[in-house]
């Protein structure tokens, strides 16, 4: 077969704008080159209300939303909802990595206290000290609010576990009641299909009945 | 465990090779570069997904093919086959434990228990200390999945660490002192738990160690390993309870000089194994006869080892180990490798065949140029 057929080469015979709606796609992540097409041939058959209403919510993203400027949560005022909230526990913090594990607890409407993002996980290999975590901030509120306990909720991996540590040694001369959030196995999960690291966390993190 | 027969398209010298085996002896028999430790590595492949000589998949690949495969029926507690198929176009290893395909190596690592023993050996008790923690952590690794998932995180926290002594001796930032008491706290966990987990190996090793040893040399010499940690010597151990708090009063010790050097210097990466020849250290004493017997009753030690904790009997590979051997020592192996499980020895052709047992079941295969014949 001839090769010149199949041009595999930089020079695609689409047109241009459609080919930078796809470049722009495939930016995002868990989106491929060929998902990166449907979504922009997507958009381009909509009708003109719905592709309104879809760029107008990606502007508001980026104009109208900031963060929290006490939990650093993303927030549409100088405040976010929860820390406005006056349903909210003030006197309980947890904290998390990133905004998106506030939207992981918040499912669960199981928790009625105050976070704090603290921006990522010491990882000296990385860069990541804690001078450029919001920690500083976290012990101020820990002046200015009247806590009595912080709960630790970061991800169970080996900078988590550092982070949870440095935290730990931080806090604990503070005299507030410090806790970390139990590891263990998924709720509606077979023991026979979890992997050993769980089973053996969940064995040593056991509790009395 | 046995493996019956084992199927190779396009691997190494192989381009289309069935071969069966005996569940007894396989002698390999061939000259230089025809294929005989080629056929010990895609067994090796097989159970353990790893390649021994930590070749590249398009070394083994045959000249000018796009694919090789490698096949093995195995009786194990139940019939078995796994296969390994690598497609150059895609650069892709695929897996597959009977005819399905598998996405954790875990599935098979452990499941085809398997000790190799190749003049590579000669490292363990004559390299360095890094050589003996590899041949330790490995065989602690085939016998669970804990102590493997823990060395890797032990690596993890040792490189978050060097980064961190070098950000602080760079900087001179001494607010990144509580960072170090954290990480020191990770290293301590984890480190504990694999300086615990070897603790109770050499314990419970050196009993099958020792019946391998007197076996191999039909003496009664004794022969003996002691675990060092933590900076401390041969006899005085520490007790479990304690070992945390040495490691960190070590950790406070050497800080400063962590700090100027930027390295980690306390821990179980940096820990020892020691031989013992009737109470002399051998890598100081030992002679290159000694140093050998010791390689060889340290696998077999293996061997005995896996097939207590696994139940299921280790296929035994010999990678040309005879030919530096003994007359004497070779055939007083040879005589025990028939009471052990299945075995494969490769063997120049030049070699002494007439020291080998010669018993009905014993298999002597011919290899030359990439194709098996029966002897």
């Amino acid at each position: 077969m001839d090769s010149r057929v199949f041009n595999q080469g930089e020079k695609l015979n689409i047109a241009e704008p459609l080919q930078r709606a796809i470049e722009e796609f495939s930016k995002f992540p868990g989106i491929g080159r060929k998902t990166a097409q449907r979504l922009s041939l997507f958009l381009l058959k909509t009708n003109e209300d719905s592709f309104n209403n879809f760029i107008n919510s990606m502007v508001d993203l980026k104009k109208k939303l900031t963060f929290c400027s006490r939990c650093y949560n993303i927030s549409e005022d100088e405040l976010c909802e929860i820390c406005r909230s006056p349903k909210r526990e003030k006197t309980t913090i947890c904290v998390v990595e990133e905004a998106s594990d506030i939207i992981a607890i918040e499912r669960t409407n199981e928790y009625m206290g105050m976070y704090h993002v603290l921006g990522g996980v010491l990882s000296p290999l990385s860069g990541m000290t804690h001078d450029r975590l919001k920690i500083k901030e976290l012990l101020t509120r820990l002046k200015d609010e009247n806590i009595e306990e912080i709960i630790l909720a970061l991800n169970p991996d080996t900078e988590g576990d550092a982070t949870t540590l440095y935290l730990l040694n931080l806090l604990k001369p503070l005299g507030i009641r410090v806790t970390r959030i139990a590891r263990g196995l998924p709720i509606g999960g077979d023991l026979e299909f979890a992997d050993e690291a769980t089973i053996g966390r969940a064995l040593t993190g056991r509790i009395q009945l | 465990m046995i493996l019956n027969s084992l199927l190779l398209n396009n691997f190494r010298l192989y381009k289309d090779a069935k071969i069966d085996f005996s569940p007894s002896i396989n002698y390999l028999i061939g000259g230089n570069g025809q294929g005989k430790t080629s056929l010990l590595e895609a067994i090796y492949f097989m159970c353990t997904t790893k390649n021994f000589k930590a070749a590249s998949d398009t070394e083994l690949l045959r000249f000018t093919s796009d694919f090789y495969s490698v096949e093995g029926f195995f009786s194990n507690i139940t019939d078995d086959n796994v296969k390994i198929y690598y497609s150059n176009a895609d650069n892709k290893r695929i897996y597959s434990l009977n005819n399905k395909s598998v996405t954790r190596t875990s599935d098979i690592i452990g499941r085809f228990p398997i000790v190799l023993l190749t003049p590579q050996d000669h490292a363990i008790t004559q390299g360095t200390p890094a050589d003996r923690r590899k041949f330790f952590d490995s065989v602690i690794s085939q016998a669970g999945s804990r102590y493997l998932m823990n060395l890797m995180e032990y690596a993890k926290i040792l490189k978050n660490r060097s980064a961190l002594l070098g950000t602080i001796s760079f900087s001179q930032r001494t607010d990144l002192m509580e960072e170090l008491d954290a990480w020191n706290e990770k290293l301590v966990l984890v480190g504990s738990e694999i300086i615990i987990a070897r603790k109770n190996f050499v314990r419970e090793f050196m009993p099958f160690f020792s019946d391998a040893f007197k076996s191999v040399t039909g003496r009664n010499d004794a022969a003996g390993i002691s675990y060092t940690y933590l900076g401390n010597g041969i006899s005085d151990e520490i007790a479990d309870s304690r070992i945390q708090d040495k490691f960190h009063e070590l950790l406070k010790i050497r800080r400063n000089e962590e700090l100027k050097r930027e390295v980690n210097l306390v821990g179980p990466h940096r820990d020892e194994f020691i031989f013992t020849l009737n109470s002399s250290p051998l890598r100081i004493f030992g002679s290159q006869g000694e140093h050998k017997t010791f390689q060889v009753a340290l696998r077999f030690g293996q061997y005995f080892f896996l097939k207590d904790k696994l139940n299921r009997t280790p296929v035994i590979l010999l990678d040309d180990v005879f030919g530096e051997l003994e007359a004497k020592k070779a055939s007083a192996i040879s005589e025990h490798l028939n009471e052990l499980g299945q075995t494969f020895v490769t063997m120049t052709d030049f070699s002494n065949v007439s020291l080998l047992d010669k018993s009905k079941d014993n298999l002597f295969i011919n290899i030359q140029n990439g194709t098996a014949t029966y002897a």
